[in-house]
């Protein structure tokens, strides 16, 4: 039983950084039916300014995450200006190509500055709140703060976000320019700006789950691609374009993954998690929480 | 008109014909001073630390040879390809190699997929492919072309087995942790099949995927089963954050990792969580002789940090190869040639890392060590089982 709840928070803690990942890949398609795949690579530059912060500059974790999320918004504006605005009324195809493009641009520019090697976060610069000790639960389950503190923080963060997107002018901007870009427009929405305002939280997001990730894990220049990967699987799960979706999609795959290797085979840890993306897919071609609409002419 | 268009693509093939001469003569001219053999291994990538070492390994061996005059007086050039560790990018890479008729032989790859990705390429294409990394069994099998000089995974698993009930203990539950790829996997076999021999208890199996980095899903079953010694079988940057990771998770298991955990890396990746964990290894410095004491120096001179066990194996590996140029010849025949008549300790090839010769399989027997750390550093076990077979 206590195997069982500490699978469930390693599923949940998965599932909270895919879930922060896939509301970045979400939200762009959503307003302008793009792929982002360099998203996976901002997520990634966000774990390398975090690191850089508390290592090369000797500043506090607490000040260095705010920084990574600003440092990172500014990229994801940067991307959309640079590579993807003079493409918007391109095919899309361009668009996506274009993504590709700048995600490899960017993951071997990682590689150029930092190296291939992988940087384990200092534990000396790591927060004494985030290193305590496994705290135990009810039933003899023991969990890291570090774990509760990514669950609670993904948690908010999507709460924050929701909030946003509904009670806020400028949710009400990007829920009308989801809907229709052109009339959103023609209702006078500066549709430009909107975009770049979505660039820069699902950025600032990405780099939170970036740092989450460094800080638990490792940081490398590969990283952006296997997280990445994962994080649009969950938002084509939970229903492309549908940020609830994306954050249901991201919890699932997590604890498949976590139960899936736990209980079944950890040789097919993430066939395990794909498998339940391909079913639930074949069921509702939408995702969970998609809508199915007929492809515009 | 017809007459006009003939003879314009005369003159064109007269020029193409012309350039390629001059190019092929001017090659040739370069070619003649110069002896060029290729390094691959994984300079880029997950497991990059092993090839920055390979590099070095390779440069200090090539600097020397090249300031005791060179391979029959002339320069000794290294091309570094980099196969990034995996075995796709290490197809593409050999048959870059297998084209380039001015390269002599390869030194490479590093880790078994990639040597048994180019096996094949390089065996069509007649040419040398000496491994100072690759532990697979299957490596050297099947083709003439392919050597290594270290042991195979079959001996080093059973060397582990052998060492965990000699050493630590005979009622040790052990849990195996592989990484999902040819030597992960090949070496989990030979392990297992010795170990269940031996009556050592194998209590769990659990594979990870190189590409990841969260182990905790596999690591909260393992901690379930309350093991004594949890073996590794996989590379040091997925080790060093298994270790990390388990520490962070309560596991108190003794950890043992295999050869492809011996690299510096392993401990700055794993921090604090690396202390008493054992590896085996082919080669360790402070057991080695002169000529390896004074090889760690050069290296330290010339690159501010202590050589490695695959600096050491690729450094000799270099070595063979320059030696079979030397008394085979100049060609990717004659250096396989001699290579393959190294087939007793007689002829065997004396190098830092000890006595090299082949088997017809173009395998080697060679001992291992084990190491332990100690206070952030490896330093030799105090128990060695050599002579051990």
């Amino acid at each position: 039983m206590s195997q069982f709840l500490e699978q469930i928070i390693n599923g949940l803690v998965l599932g909270g950084i895919y879930a922060l990942i896939a509301v970045g890949y979400t939200m762009v398609y959503g307003i302008i039916q793009l792929i982002n795949f360099a998203h996976g690579e901002i997520f990634m530059f966000g774990a390398y300014f975090a690191f850089l912060c508390v290592t090369t500059f000797g500043l506090s974790f607490w000040f260095a995450l705010p920084l990574s999320m600003s440092l990172c918004a500014l990229m994801g504006m940067l991307i959309d200006f640079v590579a993807y605005r003079p493409l918007r009324n391109a095919p899309r195809l361009s668009a996506l190509i274009t993504a590709i493009g700048m995600s490899l641009v960017l993951q071997n520019l990682a590689r150029l500055i930092w190296g291939a090697r992988w940087r384990k976060f200092p534990a000396e610069a790591t927060p004494a709140l985030l290193t305590g000790n496994a705290i135990s639960l009810p039933g003899g389950a023991q969990v890291s703060f570090l774990d509760i503190f990514i669950i609670l923080l993904a948690v908010g963060l999507m709460i924050g976000l929701n909030r946003l997107i509904y009670l806020t002018k400028i949710g009400k901007a990007m829920r009308a320019c989801a809907q229709n870009r052109v009339a959103a427009n023609l209702m006078g929405i500066d549709t430009n700006r909107v975009i770049t305002v979505t660039f820069a939280i699902g950025s600032a997001l990405g780099a939170v789950a970036g740092v989450m990730v460094g800080l638990r894990e490792v940081t490398e220049p590969a990283m952006g691609y296997y997280k990445g990967v994962a994080a649009f699987a969950a938002a084509v799960l939970g229903g492309i374009g549908n940020i609830t979706g994306a954050m249901f999609g991201g919890v699932i795959l997590g604890v498949a993954e976590a139960l899936g290797a736990g209980y079944i085979s950890s040789e097919y840890r993430l066939a395990i998690a794909y498998i339940i993306m391909i079913l639930v897919i074949i069921f509702r071609p939408s995702g969970l929480l998609g809508k199915s609409t007929t492809t515009r002419a | 008109m017809k007459n006009r268009a003939r003879s314009t693509v005369l003159l064109v093939i007269c020029v193409v014909t012309f350039v390629m001469i001059m190019g092929f003569s001017l090659a040739g001219c370069e070619n003649r001073n110069e002896i060029k053999i290729a390094v691959a291994g994984p300079f880029t990538g997950s497991v990059a630390a092993f090839g920055e070492m390979i590099k070095r390994g390779a440069e200090l061996k090539a600097k020397e040879i090249n300031a005791a005059g060179g391979v029959n007086g002339k320069t000794l050039t290294l091309l570094f390809e980099d196969d990034t560790g995996k075995e796709k990018e290490a197809g593409l890479v050999a048959q870059r190699i297998a084209g380039n008729r001015q390269i002599l032989a390869v030194v490479g790859h590093f880790n078994s997929a990639c040597s048994l990705a180019g096996k094949p390429i390089y065996q069509r294409a007649g040419i040398v492919e000496l491994s100072p990394g690759s532990t697979n069994i299957k490596v050297c099998e099947g083709s003439d072309w392919t050597f290594r000089n270290l042991y195979r995974d079959d001996f080093q698993g059973a060397f582990v087995a052998k060492y965990i009930k000699n050493v630590l203990g005979e009622n040790q539950k052990v849990v195996i942790f592989f990484d999902n790829d040819d030597y992960g996997r090949g070496l989990k076999d030979g392990f297992t099949e010795v170990a269940e021999q031996l009556g050592l208890e194998i209590i769990a199996t659990e594979a990870y995927d190189r590409d990841n980095t969260d182990f905790k899903a596999q690591l909260t079953s393992i901690k379930a089963k309350h093991p004594h010694l949890i073996f590794i079988s996989g590379l040091y940057s997925q080790a060093g954050l298994i270790a990390s990771q388990a520490r962070e998770a309560g596991i108190t298991a003794q950890l043992f990792g295999a050869d492809g955990v011996d690299s510096p890396d392993f401990l700055e990746i794993a921090g604090d969580a690396a202390e008493g964990t054992y590896v085996s290894t082919p080669f360790v410095f402070e057991l080695g002789g002169p000529e390896a004491q004074r090889m760690a120096m050069a290296f330290e001179e010339a690159y501010g940090i202590a050589p490695d066990t695959w600096a050491a194996l690729t450094y000799d590996a270099v070595g063979m190869i320059v030696e079979a140029i030397e008394k085979g010849g100049e060609n990717r025949k004659a250096i396989r040639d001699h290579l393959a008549s190294i087939n007793s300790p007689e002829k065997g090839y004396t190098g830092i890392t000890g006595l090299t010769y082949f088997d017809e399989n173009g395998d080697c027997a060679k001992p291992a060590y084990v190491k332990i750390v100690e206070n952030g550093r490896f330093v030799p076990a105090a128990e060695q089982m050599l002579g051990m077979e």
